[in-house]
């Protein structure tokens, strides 16, 4: 480093001057030694003679960096000195801060992030509201929709949109894709104050007549899959047979899940060949998104909705006499979209925040039983002349060092976390793309807690020695150990620790078994030998008759498939597509504000059960004669069954379906999973699709040998019937399962493990330390017991009594805290699993026993050391 | 204990130094010629028949302060018992300093004697 040669001259100035006094002293008939020390009298404290000379001969900054570096020099070879303490405290912060990071950005892009628009917090939802115990949707219909937006006076704009999905050629000969998209309202780009990227976003007048406008707005991933053409504007392409024209371009920043263009809502019933799509009142199919006006609360608009609804009521009262219309903030909507992602955010972001606080307490630990060994250094250097302010300044920059190299260290850790966390695929609803990014809020604020942690409990043993006095300091090899108060900060410590790390084992072992129980258990349907393939007539707009002839036709030849057992129809994919529908169960009272009740349906064959292995447990499954013009028939599962008609037979009870058709169960299925895996047991009802024509179909075909051998012949089958039908998601069941169900399951286990097992690490490292730390601690008073005759068996006893106390206490905190816990996420999350008291059987004796060993090994070390020893040591 | 001069003067007489003013004792010391540390610190104490009493950690400081307001130069030398030793000598700029430090502080005692012995001026 710089001013070396400086430096030298300056030790060997003040030499000099050291020399000459002396030499002066004994000239005048000292003895040498009386000589030397008077000299040294009369110069003064020489680290604070040299600190000021320093000072004197540099200038202020000059010296405030010179002191910086020699700090972290000295820092790092305090660090160097004692490997173990170093590695051990950064590797806990870089734990700490890394699981806290990625944590927080995961719920970040999956709940917190707003819309990717100007001015997000202006936009609000607004819809009827359906809820199940899993999510909650706001929808409107289009009528309803118009009339909002016309007579609010709250809102700058109200747009309306429905995802949708159609066939898209880039030119009018080329073959069409099935891509999903967006059909919106004219003033969509404008309400999100959204700029096209090229040309210009639709007109509020081409949404005003059916079929008029065909023109469409390509999403940027489109626009770049088509060659990212400059000069794309005009170009003819075809959207579902249908020719359109480009108008514009969304910009890049802009990106939608699931949306590879938009088109004007008024041209929605065009592409699907339903001309009276947006007609009723009763089709609640849209979301209705609004642009706040500036200084209007959430709560005016509500008003103000509320009074529209009202108005609704009175003058459409077939459709509107119950609909109650609510308004969601984004953030709102995003919690109650998706409760499985939310409550999985939730244990996650629970766990982090657990492993975070372990291991600051972990550091902090560390950093106190450290303190002795640094009190030596620093009452010697206080005695040699060196200012308080400056010892605490040095210790400071050490702490600082550990928190930096623990954060930085931490990084890596970080986006490795959220690399493992985009393997997930969350079953979701969400408008947006959650892509996890590294956040930097989260990264700030983690260093923030880690440094004032580490400085914090970096300090705290710098301003107590540095205050103490300095011959009781250097009497007392370990310090200057004294007052209940500092005993007691520390046995506060040792509790901290036990009761988080007792939290964090817990969560992680509730969690780990939570989803490793489904992924061991058997799956409620068929996922071995089991290929399918999705089919949507409606995209070439066959009828409805059409629709039921292609997919009679397909079954019956199928049969001539080898090797395949059997083929059957279904509109929704377990652990994926479900459709909702709003049901009022035959003699079941809702709550008075709740006009029906929302459940997950699909419309199936007669085949569908025995396909996919669903055993039906009373009554009849589907047959061929539950076809349209027979009784409307259904099957529930158990859940819908118990929650609806508890203690009674569900065989024979009536439904009235999306509030227009009534029902008859006539069977009662298994309950099998829906939507996710960890999903809890949720209400499902099927419906006959003879009776129910539902378009879209997924194609379910069993095979006695390897599913992937059928995916071919059934392609080609469907290109038999009919050569134009376009064939989308064809995988088989194996693939499809892994994919959705136990990847998902896999990584987030192995993340919850993962922190699980850094929690217990750093609780085993940390609580070492302390406890250690607090029984060598009685090392005296071990001495003065045994010197007056106490045996090796009271001197254990003591220190389990004084030692293991706050441990103790600890446990019946964390006890409290995980109960806690339990109970908050079993209230805000409708998760199937409670922690059973096995979770508990295992952790505490865990704890205990690294707690008992750690008090154990000094202790006996202290006992085995002769009495008279102990005393001097101390 | 050792009897040094410093043990001659009863504690009440000694004065202890202003700020700023041993800075214009050490130019003034340095008057007639080069010196290291230790022989400034005593041609202070002696000039001023050990009225003035130089902390001597606090010299160092001062000198170096001094070297970096450019009013002193130091050179390493050899001294009279033949080793290296420091040697601060005054700059034309120190030199300049001590003669305005001088005259003001020739006013400032006359004024301050004006005020405490009128009858005498």
């Amino acid at each position: 480093m710089f001013h070396r040669n400086d430096e030298n001259g300056l030790t060997r100035e003040i030499q000099d001057y050291l020399d000459r006094e002396t030499q002066r002293n004994i000239d005048r008939g000292m003895n040498p030694e009386d000589a030397r020390r008077a000299a040294r009298r009369k110069l003064g404290p020489s680290a604070r003679v040299l600190e000021d000379t320093r000072a004197a001969a540099h200038g202020r900054l000059f010296t405030w960096f010179e002191m910086l570096l020699r700090d972290i020099r000295h820092g790092l070879r305090m660090f160097a000195a004692n490997p173990s303490f170093t590695l051990t405290a950064i590797l806990s912060l870089a734990f700490g801060t890394g699981a806290n990071v990625a944590m927080f950005s995961a719920a970040d892009a999956l709940l917190l992030r707003p819309l990717p628009v100007p001015h997000p917090r202006e936009i609000v939802n607004l819809g009827v509201e359906f809820s199940t115990p899993d999510f909650t949707l706001l929808r409107a219909s289009y009528p309803d929709y118009v009339d909002f937006r016309d007579q609010n006076r709250s809102f700058k704009g109200l747009l309306a949109s429905t995802s949708i999905t159609a066939g898209f050629a880039a030119e009018p000969g080329a073959s069409a894709q099935v891509m999903p998209a967006m059909a919106v309202s004219g003033n969509f780009f404008d309400v999100l104050q959204i700029r096209p990227a090229l040309g210009r976003g639709f007109r509020p007048e081409e949404d005003q007549v059916r079929g008029r406008d065909p023109v469409v707005v390509l999403s940027d991933t489109l626009w770049r899959d088509l060659g990212a053409d400059p000069k794309i504007l005009g170009r003819a392409v075809r959207i579902a047979g249908i020719g359109f024209t480009v108008i514009g371009v969304a910009p890049e920043s802009f990106t939608i899940a699931d949306c590879a263009f938009y088109i004007p809502l008024a041209m929605w019933p065009t592409i699907t060949g339903q001309p009276n799509l947006l007609d009723s009142r009763a089709a609640l199919s849209l979301t209705v998104k609004g642009r706040l006006k500036p200084g209007v609360s959430l709560a005016s608009a509500q008003a103000e909705i509320e009074t529209i609804a009202q108005n609704l009521r009175r003058a459409h009262p077939e459709t509107n006499r119950s609909t109650r219309f609510t308004l969601k903030t984004e953030l709102e909507m995003a919690i109650v979209s998706n409760h499985v992602y939310t409550a999985l955010s939730g244990i996650l972001g629970i766990l982090a925040i657990a492993v975070f606080i372990v291991a600051c307490a972990n550091v902090a630990g560390l950093l106190t039983s450290r303190a002795p060994l640094r009190a030596r250094e620093i009452a010697l250097r206080l005695a040699i002349g060196a200012r308080r302010g400056r010892l605490i300044r040095q210790l400071l920059t050490e702490s600082s060092l550990i928190a930096l190299a623990g954060a930085l260290l931490g990084l890596p850790l970080a986006y490795a976390g959220i690399q493992w966390m985009r393997r997930i695929h969350y079953p979701t609803d969400l408008v947006t793309v959650p892509r996890i990014e590294l956040d930097q809020r989260a990264l700030a604020f983690s260093i923030l807690i880690a440094m004032s942690s580490v400085i914090l409990f970096g300090l705290i043993p710098a301003i107590q020695t540095t205050r103490t006095n300095l011959a009781a300091a250097f009497k007392s090899g370990a310090g200057v150990e004294t007052g209940k108060r500092r005993l007691w900060g520390r046995n506060l410590l040792v509790a901290i620790q036990v009761a988080f790390s007792l939290l964090l084992l817990t969560l992680a072992t509730f969690a780990y078994r939570a989803f490793t129980g489904e992924l061991t258990g058997a799956a409620p349907f068929r996922t071995t030998h089991l290929a399918m393939l999705s089919l949507d007539p409606k995209l070439l707009r066959y009828s409805d008759a059409d629709t039921l002839r292609l997919y009679q036709t397909l079954t019956q030849r199928a049969s001539s498939i080898p090797r395949l057992q059997s083929l059957a129809l279904g509109s929704a994919v377990p652990i994926g597509r479900v459709i909702p529908a709003v049901v009022n169960p035959e003699g079941f009272a809702l709550p008075r504000n709740q006009p029906y009740a929302t459940v997950y349906t699909s419309a199936v064959d007669e085949h569908y059960f025995d396909t996919l292995a669903i055993p039906i447990l009373r009554g009849r499954g589907f047959a061929t004669t539950d076809a349209s013009g027979a009784p409307a028939v259904a099957i529930v599962n158990e859940t819908f069954a118990s929650r609806y008609w508890p203690a009674q037979d569900p065989i024979g009870k009536r439904i009235l379906v999306n509030g227009v058709e009534w029902v008859t169960v006539v069977g009662v299925a298994r309950n099998s999973r829906y939507l996710f895996v960890t999903e809890p047991p949720m209400g499902f009802l099927y419906l006959p699709y003879r009776q129910l024509p539902a378009a879209a179909m997924t194609v379910f075909a069993a095979t006695s040998g390897d599913s992937t051998a059928l995916l071919a012949p059934l392609r080609k089958l469907v290109q038999q019937i009919d050569p134009n039908m376009p064939i989308y998601d064809a995988q088989t069941m194996e693939h499809y399962y892994d994919a959705r169900a136990v990847s998902v399951a896999h990584v987030i286990t192995q993340i919850i493990g993962a922190m699980g097992l850094m929690g217990l690490a750093m609780a085993m490292v940390g609580l070492y330390a302390l406890m250690s730390y607090s029984v060598s601690r009685l090392t005296r008073e071990i001495g003065i017991r045994m010197a007056v005759g106490a045996d090796r068996s009271n001197v254990m006893q003591m220190i389990a009594r004084q030692g293991m106390l706050p441990v103790l206490i600890g446990i019946a905190a964390g006890l409290a805290l995980s109960a806690a816990t339990g109970r908050s996420l079993h209230a805000a999350f409708p998760l199937r699993y409670t922690y059973g008291p096995e979770t508990y059987l295992l952790i505490i004796p865990l704890l205990l026993s690294i707690a008992l060993l750690a008090a154990f090994l000094p202790a006996r070390r202290a006992s085995l050391v002769d009495p008279m020893t102990a005393l001097r040591e101390e | 204990m050792s009897t040094g001069p410093r043990q001659n003067l009863a504690a009440k007489d000694r004065i202890d130094l202003l700020q700023g003013t041993l800075d214009m004792l050490i130019l003034r010391t340095l008057l007639f010629g080069p010196a290291h540390g230790h022989t400034i610190a005593h041609s202070i104490e002696s000039g001023s028949d050990e009225v003035l009493q130089v902390e001597h950690g606090s010299l160092y400081p001062a000198l170096h302060r001094l070297v970096r307001q450019g009013l002193l130069s130091a050179k390493d030398g050899l001294s009279e018992n033949n080793r290296k030793a420091k040697f601060y000598s005054l700059t034309a700029k120190g030199r300049r300093h001590l003669m305005r430090e001088s005259n003001k502080w020739d006013r400032l005692s006359a004024a301050i004697g004006r005020i405490m012995r009128p009858t005498e001026s």
